[in-house]
């Protein structure tokens, strides 16, 4: 068993989709709830491209430390990796967020995540007519495409 | 739904033999955009009905829209070949080549009683496959809002199809009515009724109109 | 991408027009109309194109002008479009079109020379860039079916913002 959660946040911040295979540690224990674990990793990512950007030591036009950036300017930022899980990230320019968490053995998810993006989160929910740009959404066929997709890619049996 | 019941035939559309005319005509030649195009507009065309706060119904508004184009659309697919005399000659036409052309694949069974009722069943119907109910509840952790019928869902979404394939067959010369059923999305059952039963046959009307 | 004869989708255009036309009963509406279905359209739209493109940045507007005329006509219309008539500021610029599939069967009678047929691209282009956080003004400034020469939108960045922290600091 390979992957843990999927979260997709769109450029307001908000959590449009939630999806977890495995969470032996229930949220009441980390985060205290559900909202509270999505806030936690918005303020994640956020900060990790921030830090990242002002840490930067090859771009000479570096940032001061929370200055405001448009997405894609400064560092991208692709994973992190704990002893426990590694955690992969893609931003679109719209501000979509794409997060997967995953065992820390598994290597570079960007091209994944790119291909959800891609294929099934424009085939499947953007051009889904019941679907509301940037609202919460739980599409059937997006999610089956999801878990699909990850039993092909070997991290869920 | 109780028409299907006593229609006693059968016609398998990919039977050999039966289709062997090129599907286009040379006019408009060659001219392609993404299909993505049409899932955006058509998509749109029924938001702006639905949310429009004058102006005609979504279901008068996609009738006149769909009906023209079903028109225009079969008026340049048919141009090249003789023109079809019997109902039945011109429902297979219908099933084949301009679904075809406009839904991407043809009907999959077409059944008649003979006494024009025709019923095409795509099973796969390229206009709507995508369409899902967002089963997102109003809060986190509350359960999953109940299923709403596909028939529901979909209603808004079928005028304008319906439309275009009345619209087609008006070019033909047949006068009919159509609806469409949802239920086993993305399956749907269209149901064309030929005015006066289709006794006038398409051939006399068609001429008429040419 | 998956493509379709464009007569189809030429054609559906072409009558929705038409019924706005009906509805409306003034072009100046009807403009308005095809820009604000555009606008939706493009909101939706634009992640397809930068889904598909693999675009990951998309912060200038230079850039993103000749991405929207190189790339993103080619990939939905199947056209091309040339950016031209800079400003001097690098704000304001021309995206022009020598072929325009939405007009493949159409002329304007007499009393719809005020109709920009085509608007519904303007609305789509401010949709996409809305996306990214630019906003812009886009309008057909020249117009084939009005007896031009080549169809020309004129587009006119009026802000564009970064990304900024969507929660307060102590929330």
């Amino acid at each position: 068993m390979g992957c843990f959660t999927f979260y997709i946040f769109n450029r307001k911040g908000r959590c449009q989709y939630y999806h977890e295979w495995q969470r032996l540690k229930p949220v009441r224990q980390g985060a205290g709830s559900q909202e509270e674990d999505f806030k936690l990793m918005f303020g994640l990512f956020w900060s990790m491209r921030a830090l990242a950007t002002a840490l930067d030591p090859k771009n000479p036009n570096k940032q001061q430390m929370g200055a405001p950036q448009r997405i894609g300017e400064g560092c991208n930022f692709y994973s992190f990796k704990t002893s426990s899980y590694k955690l992969h990230f893609l931003e679109s320019p719209t501000g979509l967020k794409f997060v997967l968490t995953t065992d820390p053995s598994v290597g570079s998810m960007q091209e994944q995540l790119q291909h959800i993006y891609a294929a099934m989160f424009v085939e499947l929910v953007v051009k889904n007519p019941l679907y509301t740009p940037g609202e919460a959404f739980l599409f059937e066929p997006f999610s089956a495409a999801l878990n699909k997709y990850m039993r092909t890619l070997g991290l869920l049996s | 739904m109780q028409l299907q019941d006593h229609l006693p035939l059968q016609l398998h559309l990919h039977e050999p033999g039966l289709h062997s005319r090129p599907v286009m005509p040379a006019r408009g030649a060659g001219r392609e955009c993404a299909e993505s195009c049409m899932d955006y507009l058509t998509l749109e065309l029924v938001h702006h009905y639905r949310d429009a706060q004058q102006g005609p119904s979504l279901q008068a508004a996609l009738d006149a829209v769909g009906e023209r184009v079903g028109r225009q659309l079969a008026e340049r697919y048919a141009r090249d070949r003789p023109p079809l005399t019997e109902p039945l000659e011109a429902m297979k036409w219908l099933c084949k080549e301009f679904w075809g052309e406009v839904f991407r694949k043809p009907v999959d069974n077409l059944r008649t009683n003979h006494r024009g009722t025709f019923v095409l069943r795509d099973t796969q119907f390229r206009w709507l496959w995508r369409l899902a109910q967002n089963q997102m509840p109003p809060q986190l952790g509350l359960s999953l809002p109940p299923a709403v019928p596909k028939t529901e869902l979909a209603a808004d979404y079928l005028v304008l199809p319906c439309a275009i394939v009345r619209g087609a067959l008006a070019q033909l010369g047949l006068d009919c009515s159509v609806a469409a059923d949802a239920a086993s999305l993305p399956q749907v059952d269209f149901t064309v009724v030929l005015a006066g039963g289709g006794t006038g046959g398409a051939g006399a009307a068609a001429r008429g109109a040419r | 991408m998956e493509t379709i004869n464009a007569e189809i989708f030429t054609l559906t255009y072409g009558s929705m027009v038409r019924q706005l036309i009906a509805d409306y009963e003034d072009v100046e509406e009807v403009n308005k109309q095809l820009d604000k279905m555009g606008f939706s359209m493009g909101q939706r739209l634009v992640d397809e194109f930068l889904a598909k493109s693999k675009t990951q940045r998309c912060s200038d507007f230079r850039e993103a002008a000749e991405k929207i005329a190189k790339q993103g006509f080619k990939m939905f219309l199947n056209c091309q479009a040339t950016v031209a008539g800079w400003n001097a500021e690098g704000t304001e610029c021309s995206l022009i079109l020598e072929d325009n599939p939405l007009t493949d069967f159409v002329e304007l009678p007499e009393q719809l020379q005020g109709l920009k047929y085509s608007n519904l691209l303007c609305g789509v282009i401010r949709g996409a860039l809305e996306m990214v956080n630019m906003d812009v003004e886009c309008t057909f400034v020249r117009d084939v079916l009005q007896g031009d020469e080549v169809y020309e939108m004129r587009l006119k960045l009026l802000s564009s913002s970064p990304e900024s922290y969507p929660f307060k600091d102590d929330d």
